[in-house]
């Protein structure tokens, strides 16, 4: 009873403090202004839950006697946790990275969120780890394929977030251009500009045509697009040290290495969809958007095959479904 | 004995019919057979949830039957001496017919839907590795000299330094760990080559990956048996072939022998782990599942006697099992006796011939219980191992595979930096590109030029920085 309050105290703790975090995201964002008083109390309070969190999953393991991964609850208790790893990393390196915590953060809170919701009351007790479960295997290969799973969460986010702003971006050009028919002014005066530009900077050629916004406009995207494939690449590493060792178990445990299982055949298939978004990088003419899709369809694909199958229930991992035994 | 053959897999009969638990049951006292001298290896094995049909004896001879899965197959089981010459050659007959049913077969499922997906995936990576990596390696490896300051502009990143000396750029290059090529006013350096490297790794990797499990698919044995605790089987009796390529070898003919199957607990009483020891050569076998087998009983202090326990279906995960023991006329047409349930090896629940309740009780617990006038003790609970065997050439090579997967995906994180130089008149200029971090860089070029001192003359004119790009 006593790790159960504890439980309950250090949870609430860390959801009330992400939700005062978003409220202060969603106001640096819409107001625009880099106020360096909400900027601080936004660090602060991601350090206090990522401390409550990390309280809460050793409470877990102290309580259990093995580690907090044997049942789906616990696992995205990992998984929020995972996310505010990714907050800390670049706060003691002190590079400013505004747009992974502004990704970062609502992750922590839908992911925590619906692991304290009612849908998963029945999971919140421990419990035992049934014979197959009891392997040294378990960390490495269940931390990895969340470590995986969340790095690549958040490097998908990043494609998405390069979609919107190039699809907003669209929407603008062609808002603008009937308006250009109309003004001759501004054609002399853009064109005034594009002859400016020029000389300097060739890359800039074609967005520089309306105005010097675009240029930071598209300075933003790429800046996404650079942290968001670094972020895939390293999540890519992750999930292919998750999938193997999750192979090296099964043959030890289940006597084969690949058993087309549903969460195998859908770890898989991630696998496939980010060893796709790797190679179109390769490929100059899909760079910019092609890939962008392929990340945001990989974004969708993690999700089913880390809640999804859960939700069926079938196969051999079914130690993290829904229906309990 | 008699010991049973091999049946072919299409018998009409797939499953033995089990024996009626209401007959009576032959008491034979339990022979407890000589372990092997062969040298022991306890084998912790690890459950999986697997849904198994679980055999049951009546007397020292034991018939167990598979599942669909298994095609049906009954496995039979020796016990003591040897068999005859006639059943070994009949055995065999059907062993080579079976196998060539099953390597048509599994030629079939291999050429129609796996093996067409692995070759066009096969094909894939090496035509990516073809068109794509090669040529990004050659490019990489020639050591190309820029000779104009044009050239030199156009990279990804550059800049312009006003009177250093190209040795002082070299100098600073080599340490910062940069391989540096210096030719006259022209330098090159790089860093990182492996990063450029290791994605023909992944790829070659993958395709051991692919061979490895083609060859598990054509060339590996499997079996299951559950074997009760002192029985012994023979390891040729088990394992079926799985493919056109499979082929025995000597260690099949081992026999293997069942020392010992026990269970830990937790302080709640579930079970925590089971184990079984045994005594075998040259195999190796890894635990499925476990079932009850048997209850050894002294009853009014004769026997002991050996009841035949099969389980019984309920709802979930949990196993159960149960027997009888019959009590009174055997002849008449209502028979009663005393019923026995077990969850697990540790404790047993018995219950009168009204089906009441009569007491819980444990194995090598000395103390009788008295139910309907008879003294019942269980001496022993005999477990029975659920075991699978399996030889795979393909691991090893699926496992080259896994590793060298493993190494390259990480190398792959590395960045390969390219940098040309050319010194021109009093000037430097300086070319970067790199294929990985690219943000990070024209920072930690920025700190790395800053380091190259300038040659200070009076008589020259002062230039300015000036960055591009």
């Amino acid at each position: 009873m006593v790790f159960a309050s504890l439980e309950h105290i250090l949870t609430h703790i860390s959801f009330s403090v992400v939700s005062i975090l978003i409220s202060i995201h969603l106001i640096t964002l819409l107001f625009v202004k880099e106020i360096i008083g909400l900027s601080d109390s936004s660090k602060k309070g991601m350090i206090i839950t990522f401390f409550c969190i990390t309280g809460l999953l050793v409470t877990r393991w102290v309580f259990s006697g093995h580690l907090p991964f044997s049942d789906l609850y616990e696992s995205l208790i990992f998984l929020s946790w995972t996310f505010s790893i990714f907050y800390m990393v670049p706060y003691f390196k002190k590079s400013k990275n505004y747009y992974l915590n502004t990704i970062i953060t609502p992750s922590v809170i839908f992911t925590q969120g619906f692991a304290t919701s009612g849908l998963l009351t029945k999971m919140h007790e421990s419990l035992i780890l049934v014979p197959a479960l009891q392997s040294h295997w378990l960390m490495m290969h269940v931390s990895m394929m969340i470590l995986g799973y969340a790095t690549l969460l958040c490097g998908s986010l990043l494609s998405v977030a390069i979609l919107v702003i190039t699809f907003q971006e669209l929407i603008q050009i062609i808002g603008k251009s009937k308006n250009f028919y109309f003004l001759n002014e501004s054609f002399s005066f853009a064109e005034i500009k594009y002859m400016n530009m020029t000389d300097k900077n060739n890359v800039l050629q074609k967005t520089s045509f309306l105005s010097y916004r675009n240029y930071y406009r598209s300075q933003f995207l790429q800046q996404l697009d650079r942290w968001g494939y670094r972020t895939i690449s390293l999540g890519f590493i992750f999930l292919t040290i998750g999938i193997i060792s999750g192979a090296v178990w099964a043959n030890e445990a289940w006597g084969s290495y690949w058993n087309w299982d549903p969460k195998e055949t859908w770890a898989f298939i991630t696998w496939t969809i980010f060893a796709i978004y790797l190679h179109t990088r390769k490929n100059k003419k899909l760079e910019d958007l092609n890939s962008s899709i392929v990340a945001s369809i990989g974004f969708l694909i993690i999700w089913v095959c880390y809640l999804g199958i859960n939700l069926l229930g079938i196969g051999l991992h079914s130690y993290g479904s829904f229906t309990p035994n | 004995m008699k010991a049973l053959s091999l049946s072919a897999i299409n018998s009409s009969n797939p499953c033995l019919p089990k024996t009626h638990l209401l007959k009576v049951p032959i008491f034979h006292p339990f022979f407890k057979f000589k372990p092997f001298s062969y040298s022991h290896s306890a084998l912790h094995g690890h459950g999986a949830k697997r849904a198994h049909t679980f055999p049951f004896t009546i007397s020292c001879k034991l018939e167990s039957s598979q599942d669909k899965k298994n095609k049906g197959k009954s496995v039979s089981q020796k016990i003591g001496g040897l068999s005859g010459v006639a059943n070994m050659l009949r055995r065999k007959t059907l062993q080579i017919l079976s196998n060539l049913l099953l390597a048509i077969g599994e030629m079939f499922a291999v050429a129609s839907l796996m093996a067409l997906v692995l070759a066009l995936l096969g094909a894939s990576l090496m035509a990516c590795t073809y068109t794509t990596q090669l040529p990004l390696i050659k490019v990489s490896r020639r050591w190309s000299f820029l000779h104009s300051a044009e050239a030199i502009r156009k990279q990804e990143f550059s800049e312009s330094l006003p009177r250093p000396s190209i040795q002082d750029v070299s100098t600073i290059l080599m340490g910062a760990g940069y391989e540096v090529f210096l030719k006259g006013p022209s330098l090159y350096a790089f860093q990182g080559l492996a990063g450029r490297l290791a994605p023909v790794g992944v790829h070659i990797a993958l395709l051991l990956i692919m061979a490895g499990g083609t060859l598990s698919a054509c060339g590996s044995f499997r079996g299951s048996v559950t074997v009760p605790q002192g029985l012994n089987f023979v390891v040729y009796d088990v394992l079926a072939p799985s493919g056109f390529l499979s082929s025995p070898t000597d260690a099949f003919n081992t026999e293997i022998h069942v020392n010992k199957f026990y269970m830990d607990y937790y302080e709640s009483g579930e079970v925590s782990q089971f184990h079984t020891d045994l005594s075998l050569r040259n195999m190796d076998g890894k635990e499925t599942d476990w079932s009850i087998s048997a209850l050894q009983i002294l009853k009014d202090n004769e026997g002991p006697y050996n009841l035949a326990m099969a389980p019984l279906q309920i709802n979930g995960d949990k196993q159960l099992f149960g027997t009888y023991l019959p009590a009174g006329d055997i002849n008449s047409p209502d028979v009663k006796g005393i019923s026995m349930l077990a969850r697990d090896l540790q404790s047993i629940v018995l219950y009168d011939k009204e089906g009441k309740f009569a007491g819980v009780t444990w194995p090598n617990s000395k103390l009788p219980i008295n139910i309907d006038g008879s003294e019942i003790v269980i001496v022993d609970a005999i477990g029975s191992s659920g075991l699978d065997l399996k030889t795979d050439p393909g691991v090893p090579v699926v496992y080259a595979g896994f590793g060298a997967l493993m190494i390259t995906t990480c190398i792959s994180y590395l960045s390969h930096s390219q940098i040309w130089a050319l010194q021109d008149g009093t000037a430097v200029f300086i070319g970067v590109k790199t294929n990985r971090a690219k943000m990070e860089f024209p920072e930690e070029m920025n700190r790395l030029l800053d380091k190259v001192p300038e040659i200070v003359e009076s008589s020259l004119p002062k230039q300015a920085d000036s960055i591009s790009g």
